[in-house]
This record gives C-alpha cells, structure tokens and sequence, in this order.
C-alpha cells in the first residue's frame, strides 16, 4: 500500500470573496514508502498549498488525503495524529522559532506529543547531530545565530518528531550555493539513514535533480507530469512553458549528444559530468 | 476564519465614490454621521437609510460584501436593542412579567437604534472600502494640518498611521503562517481551558513580535537610508484636487440636512 494517496483533490482560496481562486485542481497521485518525490512548479502553482493538505493543516473542498489507506481528516483526533506522522517543514521555517533556547525550540515537536523527557532528551540530540549543530549550541538562543543556523534548528524541530513522512518546503531557499548543497545532502542522509518516505518541495530543477526518485510537476495547480526524472526532463519544451529550466549541464550534454557525442542522457550535476566525460574520454570517444 | 475580517479593507474601483477627494470624502461621511444622529423619527431615518443604501449601490461593492463584514457587530446591535426595550416604559403596555415590563414605546426605540447602528456602519465602513489607506490618511493629515501651527507634528502621525495600516494585511498574513507552522508541530491551539489556551498562543505571538520588530528596523533602515526625515516639507505624488464631484456631494448632505430638520419637526418624535 502506498504510505500517501492524493486522490482528486481541489483547492480553493477566499469562497465566497471577490477574490476567490481555484489554488488546486483535481490533483491525484500517490508516495510509495521509502520515496524520495520532488514536487516542482513555478512560483503560485500551489506547492505550498498542496503539501499543506498533507498533514490536513488545509482541508480540501473536494477529494481525500490516505495515510496508509485511512483518510485523515476522518475526525479530528486522525487529523491531530497525522500531524506526528507526517512532518512538514514550512518554507522560511527560521521565522518560526519562538523558544529561549535552541534545545527547548527542538523539543517543542516531540513535548507536543507527550513523549517522556529522556526520549525528548535523545531526539533532541539526535537532530541536532544530525543537521550539524554542535553541542554548545543547544544553550543558545535561537534569535542569536545566523539565518543559515536558524534554518538548520528549524528543520532538526520537524526531524525530532521522527515523521514516516518528512516534507520540506524549499529548505534550499535564500542559501547561498554551498549552503544549498549541505541541506540537500542533509536531507539525502536523513533518508538513507532513517529509510523514511520524503517530500522535497522546490522550484529549481538543479538542487532536486540529484536527490528524488520521482518529480512531480505542477503547473497553475494541476499535476503536468508525474515521472522518473529522466523521463520528466525529456520535455524540456513544455517545462519551459510553465517557467521551469532543466539543468544547465543537462542542457549541454543533450546538445552535445545532438552533435553525435555518444553521452548518458541522466546528467544533473557537473560532478555527474565530469565523471561522465571522463568515462566517455576512457572509452576513446564511442 | 482570520482573514474573513473585511472591516477596514479597500476594495479597488472606480465609482462615482471611489472618485470622490479624500478630504471631501471625510467631512461628508463626518456630516453623514451626525445627521444620522440627528434623526428623531422614522421618517428622518427612512431617509438616512435611503441614503445609505443608495451610496452602496453607486459604490458597486455588493451588499453581501458588506453585510458579511459586519457579521461581528450583529452581536452589539442585538445587544443595544435588547437593553433599549427594558429602558424605555412609554406607550402601551405589551407584556408585564415580573420587574420586567415591555412596552411599544421600547420595541420602537429597539428598532429605531438597530436601524441606526446598522446605518453608522454602513457609511463609515463605505470610507474604507472606497478610499485606499494611503489616500485616506493623506486625507487626514491634509485637513489636520493647520494643527502644524500649534507644534502637532501631522504629517509623521500620518507616516506612522500609513505604515501601521499599511502592515495589518502582512500581519494578519504572517499570523497564519506561523500558526500552521506550529501546529505542524503539534501545537493544538484550539482546546484546554482558558489558561492552557492562552499558553499556546506564545509559539505564536514570539515570532510574530520578533519578525515585526525585525521588520520595524528595516524599513526604517531603508527609510534613513533614502533620507526620510520627517520635518521635511513633503510634497505629493498624486496632487488632491477637489471636482464637480465633491460639491455634488457636499450638495446632497446638504439636502439631506435639510429633509431631516423638516421631518423632525412635523412628525412626532420616537426617541
Ligand atoms: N492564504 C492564502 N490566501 C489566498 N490565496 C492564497 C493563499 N496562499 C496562497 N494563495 C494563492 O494560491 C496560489 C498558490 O499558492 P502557493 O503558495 O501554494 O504557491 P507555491 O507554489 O508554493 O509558490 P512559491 O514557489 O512562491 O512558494 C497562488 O496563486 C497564491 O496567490
Ligand atoms: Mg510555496
């Protein structure tokens, strides 16, 4: 059984308002256990909005979120404990810090569901190590350290709970390119570590590419594609149209293949490239 | 649920009464206060209503629009009527029960004051709703400012009333941001008594203050930066002038003063 099904899910804001929109529309699809899916789309094509849906902060107008086959929103209890289940990371999540220490801010997910104080103590911990923060750390305040550090205290809240299913709304954005890579890999370790099922959510192509097994699309809320990633980046015409890039070394190497260079077509990264060319250049060039 | 408040808000358009000047704007819905005041009978407040009714027409706001904005003042007009009838003892006697006594003379004040709050609110909720904040509180800071004379500084008042109205939608915005956040984390914020609920609201409220403060700095960095300075003459980007429009305004309150003086005084009076 798959661990999340969308099925037919709509999604209106501000009914009855003369500023009423239609944020989602008729959205289906389904996260296997242990997926690492990409959900991508241009700004205001409802990202947010959808993942929302997903630990039923957001109640759908029409259709129904699964958990492991069991609607969440059945009762309000269902909807509470979907909420430990399912872990979701906002986006600009260092804004949501509110504790006086960086310890306490952690433990305010895992004390919200009742475990006892040596458990909180040992997740706590754990996230903390885990997204890179050392122990002197802990004591601080969380207003006293740099927007990169909060992000990291923000996203180690949401890790403490140990959710089977962990979504992040662009954890990668306002980073500098190296501070985009360390929470990508972060979140890539976190899965390979944990094994749980994870939802990045993100609109570059280029910080997504290498991580998830499966993209996910969506264009003026409405899924465009729901495929592997090779398969989703053949259809660079049509991404384009909804204002999204392909890569731009995966970009060079399917000219380069135009030009007869007989190069893999799953190329993301440049350190992909440069082992890729070295391969080709060790075959002698066929 | 939060952003359902509608109060306050500016709906765009280009009416007759969104055209309005500013200025022009405030004294005739000033005026439109006190002749609603001023009204004695049902006759003088037919034609308040009337009024009021008319201008929300000409504005094309629809009336959905603004009756749901006033959903949370049902409960004050309710509330006044109820104590009008237990104040008043005049006319004949409907039911007597105990200390409890209610008479015509009650049930019309009831309704006549209902009436007359639904019509206060109709017209000063119609400022907002056709004027942007920045126009209107150009607006105040334009007819206040003989006040410089006498040291009042109007025009940093009125900066710092644009801003703070400038702000609320981007606080209402980041109040909801924030408490999906927490609840995301398990925060239950809507059951517990009273003390446990007021608890849960600090995840909340901290970050809102911090995050406000944060922005407060900013925009006064970025202020200073482009030398805003307070004491300056400033001039405007959009001039205010007064048209054909305002004196046909000013003309109608006018009349309407008129029609009311003239209907309080033939026909007998309810309060
Ligand atoms: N609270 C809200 N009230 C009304 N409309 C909203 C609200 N939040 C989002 N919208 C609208 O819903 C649509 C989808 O917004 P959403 O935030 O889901 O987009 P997104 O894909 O996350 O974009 P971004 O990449 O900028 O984060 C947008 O058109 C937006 O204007
Ligand atoms: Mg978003």
């Amino acid at each position: 059984m798959s661990i999340l099904e969308i099925k037919n899910l709509s999604y209106k804001y501000g009914v009855g308002t003369p500023f009423e929109i239609d944020a989602l529309d008729n959205i289906s699809f389904s996260v296997e256990k242990g997926e690492m899916v990409a959900i991508i789309g241009h700004t205001g094509s409802g990202k947010s909005t959808l993942i929302q849906h997903f630990n039923a902060l957001l109640k759908a107008s029409e259709g129904q979120v699964l958990l492991e086959g069991k609607d969440i929103n059945e009762s309000r209890e269902s909807a509470h404990k979907a909420r430990f289940r399912v872990g979701l990371c906002f986006q600009y999540p260092e804004y949501q810090l509110f504790e006086s220490t960086v310890y306490k801010d952690i433990a305010f997910g895992p004390a919200n569901m009742g475990l006892d104080k040596a458990e909180i103590d040992r997740r706590v911990r754990k996230a903390a190590e885990f997204v890179g923060l050392k122990e002197s750390m802990l004591d601080k305040s969380p207003f006293d350290l740099s927007g990169g550090e909060k992000r990291r205290v923000a996203i180690a809240g949401v890790m403490a709970m140990e959710p089977e299913v962990l979504i992040m709304d662009e954890p990668a954005a306002g980073l500098d390119p190296r501070g985009r890579k360390v929470i990508l890999d972060l979140i890539k370790n976190y899965r390979e570590k944990t094994g749980s099922t994870v939802i990045i959510v993100s609109h570059s192509m280029e910080d997504v590419a290498s991580v998830a097994d499966r993209i996910i699309v969506l264009n003026k809320g409405r899924v465009a594609f729901n495929d592997s990633v090779e398969e989703v980046f053949s259809h660079e015409k049509e991404l384009r149209e909804m204002g999204l890039n392909i890569p731009q070394i995966t970009k060079i190497f399917s000219e380069l293949r135009s030009f007869g260079f007989n190069l893999s077509g799953n190329v993301y990264t440049v350190d992909d490239a440069a082992e890729e060319i070295l391969r080709y250049l060790h075959k002698g060039g066929n | 649920m939060i952003k359902d408040i509608t109060i306050g808000q500016y709906f765009p358009g280009d009416s007759f009464i969104h055209k309005l000047d500013a200025r022009a704007k405030l004294i005739v819905v000033f005026l439109a206060l006190v002749e609603i005041f001023l009204c004695k009978n049902f006759l003088s407040l037919a034609l308040v209503v009337l009024f009021a009714i008319v201008s929300v027409a000409i504005s094309k706001i629809s009336f959905r629009v603004v009756f749901k904005g006033m959903k949370m003042i049902y409960f004050i007009i309710v509330l006044t009527s109820i104590l009008q009838i237990f104040y008043n003892d005049e006319g004949t006697v409907l039911l007597d029960w105990w200390k409890i006594q209610i008479t015509t003379g009650g049930i019309f004040t009831a309704i006549f004051m209902a009436i007359r709050i639904i019509c206060l609110i109709l017209v000063s909720s119609l400022l907002t709703y056709t004027t942007s904040p920045t126009t209107l509180t150009d607006g105040i800071s334009r007819l206040l400012s003989p006040l410089n004379k006498i040291k009042v500084p109007v025009d940093t008042l009125a900066m710092m009333m644009t801003i703070a109205l400038r702000f609320i939608p981007t606080l209402i915005e980041e109040i909801d941001k924030i408490m999906n956040a927490q609840k995301a984390r398990g925060a239950d914020l809507d059951s517990g008594n009273l003390v446990q609920r007021a608890k849960a609201l600090i995840p909340i409220f901290i970050p809102l203050f911090v995050n406000s403060f944060r922005r407060a700095y900013e925009l006064a960095f970025a202020m200073e930066c482009r030398c805003y300075n307070g004491n300056n003459k400033r001039t405007r980007m959009k001039q205010m002038k007064l048209s054909w429009r305002d004196a046909v305004a000013f003309v109608i309150i006018a009349v309407m003063l008129a029609g009311i003086i003239l209907l309080n005084h033939f026909f007998g009076a309810v309060i």
